[in-house]
């Protein structure tokens, strides 16, 4: 099978602003109805990457295939919950869900119907009329999924989508969404911070590095749904991935070092020691790896 | 309920202190006539309709100047307010010219247009013209680039991002320039009317004061305080608090 969206060798140069890499040949494949995280350093580019692939942004070179043709632009079918939520203050609950099918040009009455129908699918029946100030923040995203949903998308992509809820809401929140994961059998991109949410939801996460952004590696997630955090396995992955992040970080911030603060003896000492740590690594993550893909295989 | 009538209590004393102290001629009638008295010549105004005419008339300046101010002022600080380099090189020269006393140019305006209306109402807009630019300006900037984010995922046109997604945005802001303008505008409107006699309530004004009617004087300016308060309250405040209904 083909896969549903495409990256290849996505690079992106911000010219502007001293000139920042923040993506260098990004390259992996999403398969129809898959459920995709990317994790990665903060300030990496993931969110960068999203747009993107929403296009909302363009690449420097390289690029983002959806069904085999290339994204130049936002596409009808590609749509996006934000993190923010991005809801109209000045629109009624029903009306922000309309808001995609009337820039789509759906007929009056069956973006009402429509906008219903996913309102009720985000548990807001009944809160059509409200305005957003009035609802919490769980229950504004919860209005900036049902847009998303409402224009009858093939991707789904969402930035950060949980991480301005509090917890105990992004929790029920984030069940919900792998509920309707499962009920329309969408693809979804996720991009978030938090690992535990990442692994939570994903059938495989995507570990960028730190700036430029380059694949790190891809772990795929075989557990069975809905997923327990305590299970042994859960905790393997989250282990590995969080190791793979704070080598990131750490090599992030030797090259910081390195622009100039610290004496050339206090230099010799952090390359000494950066060298000891990799040749650590892979004894302690290589068991788990293998179980990972033993898992992956059945 | 009863609370927000309050302000009606000051009020009340302030007119009965001045009744008390030029009826008790503390204060010479020549320089103050009694409370009473205005009123009555205020109720006898009422009635005449030349003096409705002028109050009309510095009216419709003031609504034009505004109309004009909006106009220019809008578009301009629409563009200011999404172009950094735009903003960058037009609004240190409006404030430039905002920090300028405005009537200053009164003179060139009466030399080039002659002291009628048209003076008056291109001083006014002229007034006019910085609140709605900078409260405008201010809108715009402050709208959240998710949103306009949301405008391109949904593949909405230029036209559809303006009308239902900036034009909502900044109306808050709009309407409290526009109210601001509308305030400025009233004391310019005036001003210009008794410094070149052209016609409109303040020359008017400057007539009674000057013929030494004062009652009429007074009379007058108790109609432009009644209009200008009620159209202030009544309609930009409605206006403002209908664009203000989600926030």
């Amino acid at each position: 099978m083909d896969p549903h969206v495409e990256l290849e060798n996505v690079s992106k140069f911000y010219e502007a602003r001293d000139k920042t890499h923040a993506l260098h040949e990004v390259s992996f494949a999403i398969d129809v109805g898959e459920f995709v995280s990317i994790v990665g350093p903060s300030g990496c580019g993931k969110s960068t990457l999203l747009k993107i692939m929403a296009g909302l942004d363009d690449p420097t070179s390289g690029e983002v295939r959806f069904q085999g043709s290339p994204v130049r632009g936002p596409h009808d079918k590609i749509s996006m919950v934000f993190q923010s939520f991005g809801l109209f203050p000045w629109r009624t609950v029903l009306e922000n869900v309309e808001y995609g099918l009337e820039m789509h040009k759906t007929p009056k009455s069956e973006r009402r119907a429509l906008s219903r129908e996913y309102l009720d699918m985000v548990g807001l029946a009944g809160y059509e009329h409200m305005y957003p100030k009035q609802l919490s923040g769980g229950m504004k995203q919860r209005v900036g999924i049902a847009r998303a949903l409402a224009v009858e998308p093939e991707v789904v992509l969402m930035d950060e989508a949980f991480s301005a809820i509090d917890e105990v809401t992004a929790d029920v929140l984030r069940e919900e969404v792998a509920d309707l994961h499962k009920q329309t059998g969408k693809t979804f991109v996720l991009v978030t911070h938090n690992l535990s949410e990442a692994i939570e939801l994903a059938d495989k996460v995507v570990v960028l590095s730190s700036r430029p952004a380059k694949v790190k590696k891809i772990f795929p997630i075989s557990l069975e749904r809905p997923r327990d955090r305590t299970h042994t396995l859960f905790v393997h992955i989250h282990r590995d991935i969080l190791h793979l992040l704070k080598e990131e970080l750490e090599n992030t911030l030797t090259r910081h070092k390195l622009k100039g603060i610290v004496p050339l003896q206090k230099l010799h000492d952090l390359e000494a020691s950066s060298k000891e740590s990799p040749a650590k690594e892979p004894e302690a993550a290589a068991p788990v790896s293998t179980h990972i893909s033993a898992k992956a295989e059945h | 309920m009863l609370t927000n009538y309050l302000w009606l209590i000051p009020l009340a004393t302030g007119f009965a202190a001045w009744e008390m102290v030029t009826r008790f001629r503390l204060i010479p009638q020549a320089n103050l006539p009694t409370f009473s008295a205005v009123l009555g010549a205020f109720f006898i105004s009422v009635q005449d309709p030349l003096f409705l005419l002028r109050i009309a008339h510095s009216f419709l300046s003031l609504i034009c100047g505004l109309l004009l101010a909006f106009c220019t002022a809008l578009p301009i600080a629409f563009v200011a307010g999404s172009k950094n380099k735009f903003d960058l090189t037009f609004t240190p020269l409006i404030m430039l010219f905002g920090a300028l006393p405005d009537l200053s140019f009164l003179p060139l305006l009466v030399l080039w247009f002659g002291p009628g209306s048209v003076a008056a109402i291109i001083m006014a807009s002229a007034a006019g013209f910085f609140p709605i630019y900078f409260t405008v300006r201010d809108g715009t900037r402050n709208i959240p680039r998710e949103l306009f984010e949301v405008t391109s995922i949904f593949k909405s046109d230029r036209l559809s991002t303006f009308t239902k997604m900036i034009l909502p945005a900044i109306s808050p802001h709009m309407f409290s320039g526009l109210r601001l303008a509308y305030d400025f505008g009233w004391e310019i409107i005036i001003a210009i009317e008794i410094a070149t006699r052209a016609a409109g309530i303040g020359s008017f004004i400057e007539g009674s004061v000057s013929g030494g009617s004062l009652d009429s004087g007074f009379a007058a300016i108790l109609a432009i305080a009644i209009v200008a308060v009620v159209v202030d309250r009544v309609f930009f405040g409605s206006l403002e608090s209908w664009a203000k209904r989600w926030a």
